[in-house]
């Protein structure tokens, strides 16, 4: 149950699969060796569900678990990070970033966001945007 | 730039800041000429909405002129001028393509913010906290527009900025609110709150053939503009007297209405007795989040069979929902933060073919750097306020 992230693309499933494979759009968040990855037809015109689950063990043992899981840096909140990333890519083209989030969706940002108001050139360098 | 920003509760300044940058494709940076302060921004100032952060450029009622466009915005040049709806929608998502523009699927970066407090992630919103986002609002001198290819409505002819303004939000929000209640002709509608929103819901449910709309509020200037600008029927004054349930009941001969719009959200002023100090002390706590006088009231009041439509704001937990009213009336209650993507070409006609002129709202107008007077003077309704636009 703590291992699995999914999310819904409004794509077809053949072209997700196509996708997922292509290094312009494969989120660089989810270790894919370690990860099994299905794609499933969603009901009525809802496009295409993808379902992540993360081999156990990934994470590193019940302390480095709990220490990343509080920090948002563990394997399933980057996992979670890299399907929303994809499908934005996917059905948007851009990345979602705010003056908060100028990195777009980053669970470990979260809690400690900067105010939205607009960046400062160095920043948004760091922020790759 | 000069920008309105949050620094804590009760608190806001006018500040300098970075300009706005491109940061994606599909963005675009617009120059302000009109900003509102809006209800909800009240909420803000309060301080019941949570994530809000000091430093948050606040607003989210803005119109002006493009500036600058990034590569994947066709639609727009330099020069044009444009509302721009208050919820931020990518247009592309299941929620976007069936027009629920104010739940969009990839617009918020703290998807994961809003999934603990509300189950789901929304649309991201400008000004409005980083539940919504954390996107820099339009009180300020320039804003970056995000998915500026599906928001932005050009304004192609010498309408006033104050005419159609408010087509960024309270003019759809208050129309959504109407449209919720299915109004064929021959309805009685209540709407709790005259305040702007209540007001364009109001003249709404008047456009789309409500045979009488009663007002709800406890100001008698805000009645008065009610009845002589939106064409309330009916008006209820509840500092006069507050069974504002029995009132309902005695202006429809015991039926109710057949629809009752909250407009009014979690600050409801009304209310009283055991119950009122209750939610005042628990909100002041912040043990409940919202003070929901008009959402109770709104369903003990609603005929059996009605609908209850919720535009008004709420940030979070109320108690006390009259759920065995609400069961047994068979109501059906809709809500939502308005999909203003969805109105605006629709009601921009109705401002231009002169059904309406939205800018019957506007009481009071400053420029941005009197940001915090004109907070003050919104908030205790000073001088008969209803609606401040701000000039940068």
């Amino acid at each position: 149950m703590g291992s699995r992230a999914s999310i819904t693309v409004l794509r077809s499933r053949e072209e997700l699969e196509r996708l997922w494979r292509d290094a312009r759009y494969r989120p660089e968040q989810i270790d894919h060796a370690r990860a099994r990855v299905r794609f499933v037809e969603a009901p009525g015109d809802r496009g295409t569900e993808i379902h992540v689950e993360l081999e156990p063990g990934v994470s590193g043992g019940v302390l480095g678990e709990a220490v990343r899981k509080l920090r948002g840096t563990e394997p399933l909140a980057k996992a979670k990070d890299g399907l929303h990333r994809f499908k934005q890519q996917v059905e948007t083209g851009v990345i979602a970033r705010s003056d908060g989030a100028p990195e777009g969706q980053q669970l470990r940002r979260q809690l400690r966001q900067r105010p939205a108001q607009p960046l400062e050139h160095d920043e948004l360098q760091r922020a790759g945007a | 730039m000069r920008a309105n920003v949050w620094s804590g509760r009760n608190t806001v300044q006018v500040e300098n800041v970075p300009d706005p940058q491109i940061l994606n494709e599909r963005d675009a940076i617009v120059r302000i000429t009109a900003t509102a302060i809006c209800g909800s921004d009240l909420h803000l100032y309060d301080g019941y909405i949570p994530t809000v952060k000091r430093g948050d450029i606040l607003g989210h009622e803005f119109m002006g002129e493009v500036v600058e466009t990034g590569k994947g915005v066709s639609n727009l040049k330099t020069g044009d001028r444009v509302v721009v709806p208050f919820p931020i929608a990518c247009g592309d998502c299941w929620a976007c393509r069936h027009e629920l523009y104010s739940v969009c699927e990839n617009s918020n970066p703290n998807y994961g913010i809003a999934e603990k407090f509300f189950g789901h992630s929304t649309a991201g919103m400008f000004g409005y906290a980083h539940i919504t986002g954390g996107y820099a609002g339009g009180q300020a001198e320039y804003a970056r527009v995000p998915y500026a290819d599906v928001g932005p409505l050009k304004i192609e002819d010498d309408l006033t900025d104050e005419q159609v303004l408010f087509l960024s939000d309270i003019f759809p929000t208050g129309y959504f609110g109407a449209d919720l209640c299915d109004i064929r002709g021959g309805e009685v509608i209540a709407v709790f709150g005259a305040g702007p929103v209540g007001q364009f819901a109001i003249a709404s449910a008047v456009m789309m053939g409500a045979e009488r709309v009663i007002a709800i509020d406890q100001y008698d200037y805000r009645l008065q503009m009610a009845v002589n600008r939106a064409r309330a029927t009916d008006v209820i004054n509840f500092s006069e007297e507050p069974d504002i349930v029995e009132q309902l009941k005695e202006l429809t001969a015991g039926r109710g209405p057949d629809a009752v719009i909250d407009a009014v959200g979690m600050e409801a002023a009304h209310g009283h007795g055991a119950l009122h100090a209750l939610d005042r002390a628990k909100q002041a706590t912040r043990a409940e989040s919202d003070r929901p006088h008009a959402l109770r009231d709104a369903i003990l009041a609603c005929r059996p069979g009605g609908i209850v439509s919720v535009i008004g704001v709420y940030g979070g937990l109320m108690d006390k929902f009259p759920s065995g009213a609400f069961m047994n009336k068979g109501l059906q209650l809709r809500a939502g933060q308005c999909h203003v993507h969805k109105y605006l070409k629709p009601l921009y006609e109705h401002v231009k073919q002169g059904h309406i002129d939205p800018s019957f709202v506007v009481t009071h107008r400053l420029e941005l750097d009197k940001a915090p007077d004109a907070y003050e003077i919104f908030k205790h309704k000073k001088d008969d306020c209803v609606k401040v636009v701000l000039t940068p």
